[in-house]
């Protein structure tokens, strides 16, 4: 019985090492490793911990676990709701968060924030679908944590697929809907009001978008993130700086930013669909945008930036590409925090005026710029 | 464009009832078989002060607003009629606090008024600089609120960062960041040293400055701009019918202000124009106080090159120039004579009145009667919300810097 698990245990083992990340600068520290845990007389010990490495450093499960995965979703949670109110901060002869850990200038404070947020109670009132109103923040991180497996970085992938950009366009799509049906649950009329902002929003900005990704899709000829990214000698920004255009402006309306924060104009219907929600489940749907913009900005880094194209450090082997990519996206979103402290809000007829005149378009001058260039056969 | 209805059977909420609005149940229900919806914004909404707008709408737009105000009436009116005339003046200027020298002014100006009081030429100009830093006060803030209502934080910021120039020369003029009780019947409490009034010379341009950040940051933000104009228009004619005031009188087209027609303390002896608009709109409105601010700089730069020597205080109250050691003792015994007495001052948000009724024998008001231009400007303000979108209501909110403890006293 006991043979038949080890062998099962090491059929899964050469499954593991047969795809394992390359990174030359690691390799000592992992020799190191395993010689000490040679040395400790517990059986079976070294074959675990090398069981475990080789787990960890399987190139599909450090793609979505670690890099540009989960982890660094996660340290990028922390690092933009800190960098977003101390540069507001900056701008508004303000100090912004100090207190929580001092000698980091209060870089904790969203990590102490979760943590209150945690503690706090979760309160269900009584006109809420209590069901939907408790699944749906849990729901609704199924269409905006599902890209990250598509999304490769270098040799560092999930699911392998030609179709992923496209594909991850459709998991953005679905976002809003979880939106709207968290704003339906809620039964409030701040949150219905909400809803129907974000559904309007949906459609301002849903068309340029798509038609601004299809055009690069036409341009690269393939929806290949490997393709798209290898014939990015010249970045996509410069090749069709319409679509460029076009993307970032709907990406700030897909993801409620300054001047398009309609949907939860705090001021006018008190952060609209999400009224109602206290606890770690408000705590769950305020990062729903920012892991939507996270998702939108590798979309946005791999179209148009040059996707992992970098500097090549051969030390660090196939982390070069993951790297290279989390650099390029949180600079990226950086930059897309700013425009908070330096806007404000439109109206709805407004935003949706600005999606359906010159933002279409402006897709469509991008979609016949993509056809062109990619019709020659061109880049 | 043609209307589409299914005929769904909506119930009134509950909360409509319980909740005790001013509007009666046949009208709740008149709504909600028209097929609009009632939405209850304040008191406790992030974009209401404190009072309740009852707000019709149909879809998006706005059919009707009912105030329903006084969740911060604080009977002013009533406290005043049981106590002593100068125990009065730090009471009358609570309404609203940022704006507290212009109230204090009328005020006092009703007694001066009714005791025939002459007051000595450097303390009208002392009232003036401080009238006009509290304008300048009133203003930012009203700025400031009216960004955060747009969601401009930084416009929000800025503001109050001004205005902390504005509170330090208070501090220095008076010893208050507001609420500074420092003009009293006869005159000003002390006098104030040149250096201070140096300081608050330098000060105006060190406000211009911060000003010019602040309008291109936030007054000539293209975005700001779409929000404002064409928004929550009143007319000419409608302005002069509810009888709006202030700046949002001027700012419909009406050359109208108290400090011109009927000059009081140092306005007719500086020079400065009337800001005027003709749009109507909650741009225009906030463009003229805007405007304002730059005159209000104006006059007090004037005011303090021309301040003239001499007493502060009026020779009918005290013999000295200082009446400190001995206030309660000049001040406390005044009665006025039997009769009513009553002026109109520019206050920063418009004019502001105060009627004084003496019984004659008495050494508290017989009756005393405010009218802040909160009050007098509401109407105007719930009609110019008429036809126009849901997130509009906080842009003319903020246009009008409505302020609720102004309003309900």
């Amino acid at each position: 019985m006991i043979e038949v698990l080890i062998d099962l245990i090491r059929y899964f083992l050469s499954i593991l090492k047969s795809n394992q990340l390359d990174i030359p600068l690691i390799k000592p520290i992992i020799a190191l490793i395993m010689k000490i845990v040679a040395q400790i007389p517990i059986p079976y010990l070294s074959n675990l911990v090398d069981f475990i490495l080789a787990v960890i450093l399987w190139r599909p499960l450090f793609a979505v676990v670690v890099m540009p995965g989960l982890t660094v979703l996660m340290i990028y949670l922390l690092y933009i709701v800190w960098f977003e109110r101390k540069l507001t901060a900056r701008i508004q002869w303000r100090v912004g968060p100090l207190e929580v850990y001092r000698p980091l200038r209060g870089a904790i404070q969203a990590l102490a924030d979760g943590i209150r947020y945690l503690f706090q109670e979760a309160i269900v009132h009584k006109d809420a679908h209590r069901p939907y109103f408790v699944q749906l923040p849990i729901l609704a991180f199924i269409p905006v944590l599902l890209p990250i497996a598509f999304i490769p970085a270098g040799n560092v992938v999930g699911i392998k697929s030609p179709y992923a950009v496209q594909l991850t366009i459709a998991f953005i799509s679905l976002i809003p809907i979880t939106v709207i049906a968290i704003g339906w649950a809620s039964n409030s009329r701040f949150a219905f009001i909400g809803s129907v902002r974000e559904a309007l929003m949906y459609v301002a900005y849903e068309i340029p978008f798509i038609v601004a990704a299809i055009s690069m899709i036409f341009l690269y000829k393939s929806g290949d993130p490997y393709i798209i990214v290898e014939n990015q000698w010249i970045p996509g920004a410069i090749l069709n700086p319409l679509a460029f255009l076009v993307f970032l402006i709907a990406m700030l309306m897909a993801t409620s930013r300054l001047p398009f924060e309609i949907p939860e104009a705090d001021q006018e219907i008190a952060f609209g669909p999400f009224v109602e929600y206290s606890g770690i489940l408000f705590g769950l749907v305020m990062v729903l945008a920012y892991e939507k913009l996270y998702v939108m900005a590798l979309l946005f880094t791999i179209l148009f930036l040059g996707g992992w194209n970098g500097i090549y450090i051969s030390l660090l082997g196939d982390l070069n590409a993951p790297i290279w990519l989390t650099i390029k996206t949180i600079v990226v979103i950086s930059i897309i925090a700013m425009v908070r402290s330096m806007y404000a809000r439109y109206r709805i007829d407004q935003a949706i005026r600005i999606g359906f005149s010159w933002l279409l378009a402006f897709s469509m001058v991008a979609l016949a710029i993509g056809v062109v260039i990619g019709y020659e056969g061109g880049i | 464009m043609k209307e589409i209805a299914i005929d769904v059977p909506v119930e009134p909420p509950k909360e409509l009832e319980s909740l005790f609005l001013p509007i009666p149940k046949e009208y709740v229900e008149e709504v909600y078989r028209n097929d609009e919806f009632l939405i209850l914004v304040g008191p406790q909404h992030p974009g209401s002060g404190h009072m309740r707008l009852i707000v019709r709408v149909k879809g998006d737009v706005i059919q009707e607003v009912i105030p329903d105000p006084g969740y911060v009436h604080r009977a002013i009116e009533k406290i005043a009629e049981t106590r002593l005339y100068v125990q009065n003046i730090p009471l009358v200027e609570r309404p609203a606090i940022m704006d507290s020298a212009n109230l204090n002014l009328g005020y006092v100006r009703a007694i001066e008024d009714g005791m025939d009081l002459e007051v000595p030429e450097r303390a009208k100009y002392l009232r003036t600089i401080l009238a006009e830093l509290c304008r300048i006060g009133t203003h930012l803030y009203d700025a400031a609120i009216l960004s955060v209502f747009l969601g401009h934080t930084t416009g929000f910021m800025y503001p109050f960062g001004i205005r902390e120039l504005i509170c330090e020369s208070l501090v220095k003029m008076t010893g208050a960041r507001f609420t500074s009780s420092f003009i009293i019947p006869g005159g000003v409490r002390r006098d104030v040293s040149k250096e201070i009034l140096d300081w608050i010379y330098s000060a105006t341009f060190a406000i211009e400055k911060r000003l010019r950040s602040f309008e291109r940051l936030f007054i000539k933000n293209p975005t700001v701009v779409a929000r404002l104009k064409d928004v929550g228009v009143l007319s000419k004619k409608e302005a002069i019918e509810f009888g709006v005031v202030g700046p949002f009188l001027r700012a419909s087209g009406v050359e109208y202000d108290v400090r011109k027609v009927e000059p009081y303390e140092a306005y007719d002896k500086v020079d400065w124009d009337i800001v005027v608009a003709d749009d109507g709109d909650s741009y225009s409105r906030f463009l003229v106080r805007v405007n304002e601010v730059a005159q209000s700089l104006k006059i007090i730069r004037q005011c303090i090159a021309e301040i003239p020597g001499g007493k502060v205080i009026s020779d009918q109250i005290c013999e000295g120039n200082d009446i400190r050691g001995e206030f309660f003792e000049k001040l406390a015994g005044i009665v006025l004579p039997a009769g009513e007495f009553t002026t109109l001052t520019e206050a920063a948000r418009g004019s502001v009145i105060y009627t004084i009724v003496s019984d004659g024998e008495s050494n508290v008001p017989y009756r005393l009667r405010v009218v802040t231009p909160g009050w007098l400007y509401l109407r105007g303000f719930m009609e110019s919300l008429k036809g126009e979108r849901l997130a509009d209501l906080q842009a003319i909110y903020g246009s009008f810097g409505y302020f609720p403890p102004e309003a309900d006293r």
